[in-house]
């Protein structure tokens, strides 16, 4: 019995519940915020990532050159909100999507954006029919940048860009 | 035929006075204590009685002769003797019995509805005494039982064995009794914990495993039976005041408010009573100011009980209950953005802004009525009535909804031992329920039953078989018929401990909140299902419980394995199904629509390695769930249900004092109902309790610091499970 009671403090002492988590991290400079998703997952989903342009794309090619950070880390699309954060260089951003990809490889190249779609992007508070500018400060994050994704409603690229034959 | 009915004559045949004597004495310990509760039993009857404040006992009608008695107490061994009993004449027999830390549950009655003295049950039976909930300084009657091995409650709702799962207040696969009068909501089928002060309750009995077979539908996963305080002679009161204090968020930046949160509660009893009546009231009051935000519960309960003997065989027993609740509804707790987050990506201790002003007012209540008849030594039969009402009024944004359920209860009951190695049960019930609300309709349930069970004693082993069938009827429909067999055997190798086995099939009626539920939960529509089926499901139980291991230690361990078809569980749809259409059209309706196991191992092990100073106990519960819906293949977890429960209890006594302490730990359940919608944050359970307790005289006080740790988790998703809880509780009793 007494086994039994070294096991309580061992159980005791790994883990301690449910913790605070910051949506920005403090040390961060880049973006954060959250995304809502909504709709039905496509069967073909492989991630969900949030990227950034400093100007709008208006090619293809910008599409996928212009992007920040170039390789994108993905955001947990299961559940009905998730919080992301993203590293980028202080300045400002023009174009701040989230980025639904379908199974397949990229190749950095304009033919990536057959596998992609916009899933949703940030919105000027101000007016929300219109693209929102994000400035990220010097040594520090710009929060709440938030997305809503709706699986249902996903767009080509070429309903922002103009893509010439590949 | 003819053979049977004469023999049921037979056994009913009242004595004459002549051929009876009484049996009366008194029942303490080795040290000389007298023995509250204590049961003493002529077994193979329909005799027994406890023992009242002053250890004193007295059995009527036994016949003359040569008779064998059975006295048993808990923490004590029991006492087989025979005594020589004179037609017409009183005999004192006085018991003396030894403590014995590791002495066995005296009675079990909540197995096969007749008591078993000194007998283990086929299926395993925990018990809760009144010893246990005092020691444990809780005040409601889930508290008293959380910590039992196999045992687990998320938001109120209790789990045994994996049974139930987690919906909202619309079902529950454990029947509740008091006093074994059935006391699930008619409406939702869910338990009312709070409805009786734990000054009322003398002990807990927990069945688990499927007890369809004698108590019917919501029995499917087992029978949690609360045994209220007889009332024992002359004037007696009992005061009860306890006061505490919430812990703060242990992170500064989850803090809510400037002020701790403070409670407390009051409770009064008081009972007068002679040989032949006797008659208990009792009334609390509590208030909770919640461990977060929007979280304020006033409560008020009255209870009566009386007691009128109006001849030496007969009994009438009337009890009822009106509890008036008004409490704060936290809801779940604010995801980002919906409150003020403060750059959280949750807030586990305040709400979305949108949940301010949710409340429930609740008003509950019963009545029952019981009498028994002891005709013989040899029969017995009894009869009870009773009514629960339940009113609810759910303030929401936008809307309010409101339920008012009504269960009318009936049932008969014969006992019959015609000989002294068998004894027979046979019963019929009727319950009617009704309900009125905004969000179930307007709909009503009848079930009808006959029941029937033997048990017949050869040698070492005692086997039993009988079978219960169902009729069910909703809004005055057609009749589906459910039956429910079971045969169990416990074989008592004396020395080597006792073996149980058990199977039987088991049932549960859909409640008519499941079948015609219309709101809104999660931001989804809850739509009504009215062609619901009864789930049901074969049980299987093999047990064993040792004999002393080392003289200072017991085991008991149990392999169950429950296969269940037509489960009802929450579904996400999409109307219609063959169309692709917005977030908005999905909807949650209830559904058979899952096959499911549950198996697992079930051991607890108690321990008393300094004799009269320390106790310990070890509980472990291993789940293996799965389920598979219909047309579908793939298997996965049953929602809410945790692989591994471990609990750890230890008390040690000094004196007029002791110090305890519980450990809980509960893993990550892998699954929950509606994945992908809720947020996944869930962590394991880890909780520790630590408490102490003083007795002088007619004074306790008690300390309790639940969850010491200040352990943060959550049961189910988004909606934060209490934090440390400091109170003191001061009692006095006369």
């Amino acid at each position: 019995m007494r086994k039994a009671w070294l096991v309580i403090v061992v159980l005791a002492a790994c883990g301690r519940g449910l913790e605070p988590e910051p949506i920005c991290a403090p040390s961060l400079v880049g973006l954060c915020g959250t995304v809502h998703f909504s709709g039905t997952i496509p069967d073909s989903t492989d991630n969900v990532f949030v990227a950034a342009y400093v100007t709008f794309p208006q090619t293809c090619n910008d599409l996928i050159q212009n992007r920040r950070p170039v390789i994108p880390g993905s955001v947990p699309y299961t559940d009905s909100i998730a919080a992301y954060s993203v590293e980028l260089t202080p300045g400002a951003y023009h174009w701040v999507l989230a980025v639904w990809k379908k199974t397949g490889n990229l190749t950095l190249t304009a033919a990536d954006t057959a596998l992609l779609r916009v899933a949703g992007y940030y919105r000027d508070p101000a007016d929300s029919t219109q693209v929102g500018m994000v400035t990220v400060p010097n040594g520090a994050a710009a929060g709440d940048i938030d997305f809503r994704v709706n699986f249902d409603s996903l767009r080509p690229a070429t309903d922002f860009v103009t893509c010439t034959a590949q | 035929m003819h053979r049977a009915i004469a023999t049921l004559l037979l056994v009913a045949a009242p004595l004459s006075a002549a051929a009876q004597g009484v049996l009366r004495g008194t029942v303490r310990s080795t040290q000389g204590d007298l023995l509250v509760g204590a049961s003493i039993a002529i077994p193979g009857t329909t005799l027994s009685t406890r023992t009242d404040r002053q250890g004193m006992y007295r059995i009527l009608l036994v016949p003359a002769g040569s008779v064998r008695v059975h006295a048993g107490a808990i923490g004590h061994a029991f006492v087989d003797t025979t005594v020589a009993l004179t037609g017409g004449d009183s005999t004192t027999l006085d018991f003396t019995l030894r403590p014995e830390p590791l002495a066995l549950p005296p009675v079990d009655v909540v197995s096969d509805r007749v008591p078993h003295f000194g007998e283990r049950p086929a299926t395993t039976v925990a018990q809760v005494s009144e010893r246990d909930i005092s020691r444990r300084a809780v005040t409601t009657v889930d508290e008293a039982i959380d910590h039992v091995a196999g045992v687990q409650f998320v938001n109120g709702q209790v789990n045994l064995r994996g049974s139930t799962g987690y919906v909202q207040g619309l079902n529950s696969r454990v029947l509740m009794t008091v006093d074994g009068v059935p006391m699930n909501q008619g409406d939702r089928g869910g338990i009312n914990w709070d409805l009786l002060s734990v000054d009322d309750i003398e002990s807990v009995e927990i069945l688990k495993g499927a007890g369809s077979s004698l108590y019917g539908s919501a029995a499917f996963g087992g029978v949690v039976n609360v045994t209220t305080r007889d009332i024992p002679t002359g004037l007696h009161t009992r005061v009860r005041l306890t006061g505490g204090m919430y812990a703060d968020p242990p992170h500064e930046i989850w803090k809510f408010r400037d002020t701790p949160g403070l409670l407390g509660s009051g409770d009064f009893a008081a009972s007068y009573g002679t040989d032949t009546w006797g008659g208990r009231i009792s009334a609390g009051d509590r208030h909770s100011d919640g461990y977060r935000e929007q979280d304020q519960d006033d409560h008020l309960h009255f209870a009566g009980k009386a007691r009128w003997q109006p001849s030496v065989n007969t009994r009438v027993d009337v009890s009822g209950a009106w509890a008036v609740d008004r409490y704060d509804v936290p809801l779940t707790w604010c995801s980002r953005g919906n409150c003020d987050d403060r750059g959280q990506v949750f807030q586990p201790f305040m709400i979305d802004t949108i949940d301010r002003g949710a409340r429930t007012d609740s008003r509950k209540g019963y009545v029952a009525a019981q009498v028994r008849t002891t005709v013989s030594p040899q029969f017995a039969w009894s009869a009870r009535a009773s009514w629960l009402r339940t009113h609810f009024v759910d303030v929401r944004y936008p809307t309010s909804e409101f339920g008012v359920g009504d269960r009318f209860g009936a049932e008969g009951r014969i006992e019959a031992h015609p000989a002294p190695t068998r004894t027979v049960i046979v019963g019929v019930e009727a319950t009617y329920s009704d309900v009125t609300s905004d969000i179930f309709g307007i709909h009503s349930q009848s079930e009808f039953a006959a029941y029937g069970q033997s048990e017949q004693q050869v040698s070492a082993v005692r086997v039993s078989g009988g079978a219960r069938v169902d009729f069910l009827a909703v809004d005055g429909g057609s009749l589906t018929a459910v039956v429910s067999p079971r045969v169990a055997a416990t074989l008592n190798g004396k020395g080597a401990g006792t073996w149980r086995a058990s199977v039987g099939r088991g049932f549960r009626s859909p409640t008519m909140a499941e079948r015609f539920v219309s709101t809104t939960a999660l931001g989804f529509r809850v739509i009504p299902n009215p062609t619901l089926r009864p789930e049901t499901g074969w049980s299987f139980e093999i047990g064993h419980t040792s004999a002393p291991i080392f003289r200072f230690m017991r085991l008991d361990a149990a392999v169950f394995w429950t296969e269940a078809r037509d489960l009802i569980e929450p579904q996400l749809l999409r109307f219609p199904p063959d169309t692709t259409l917005p977030i908005d059209s999905v909807k949650i309706q209830l559904q058979n629509v899952v096959r499911a196991r549950i198996a697992g191992i079930d051991a607890s092990v108690i321990a008393a390695p300094i004799p009269d100073r320390l106790i310990a106990t070890l509980g472990y519960t291993f789940l293996d769930t799965r389920r598979r819906l219909a047309g579908d293949t793939t298997e996965g977890p049953l929602a809410f249900r945790p692989r591994h429960l471990v609990t750890l209890g230890a008390d040690y006594s000094i004196g007029a004092g002791s110090v305890g302490a519980d450990f809980r730990y509960v893993s990550r359940p892998e699954s929950v109902e509606l994945e992908g919608f809720v947020d996944s944050r869930r962590v394991a359970v880890k909780v520790l309790d630590l408490r102490a307790e003083w007795r002088r005289g007619p004074v306790e006080l008690r300390v309790l610091a639940a969850n010491v740790l200040n352990y943060i988790y959550n049961l189910v998703p988004e909606t934060l499970a209490p934090v440390r809880t400091i109170t003191v509780t001061a009692v006095w009793s006369h």
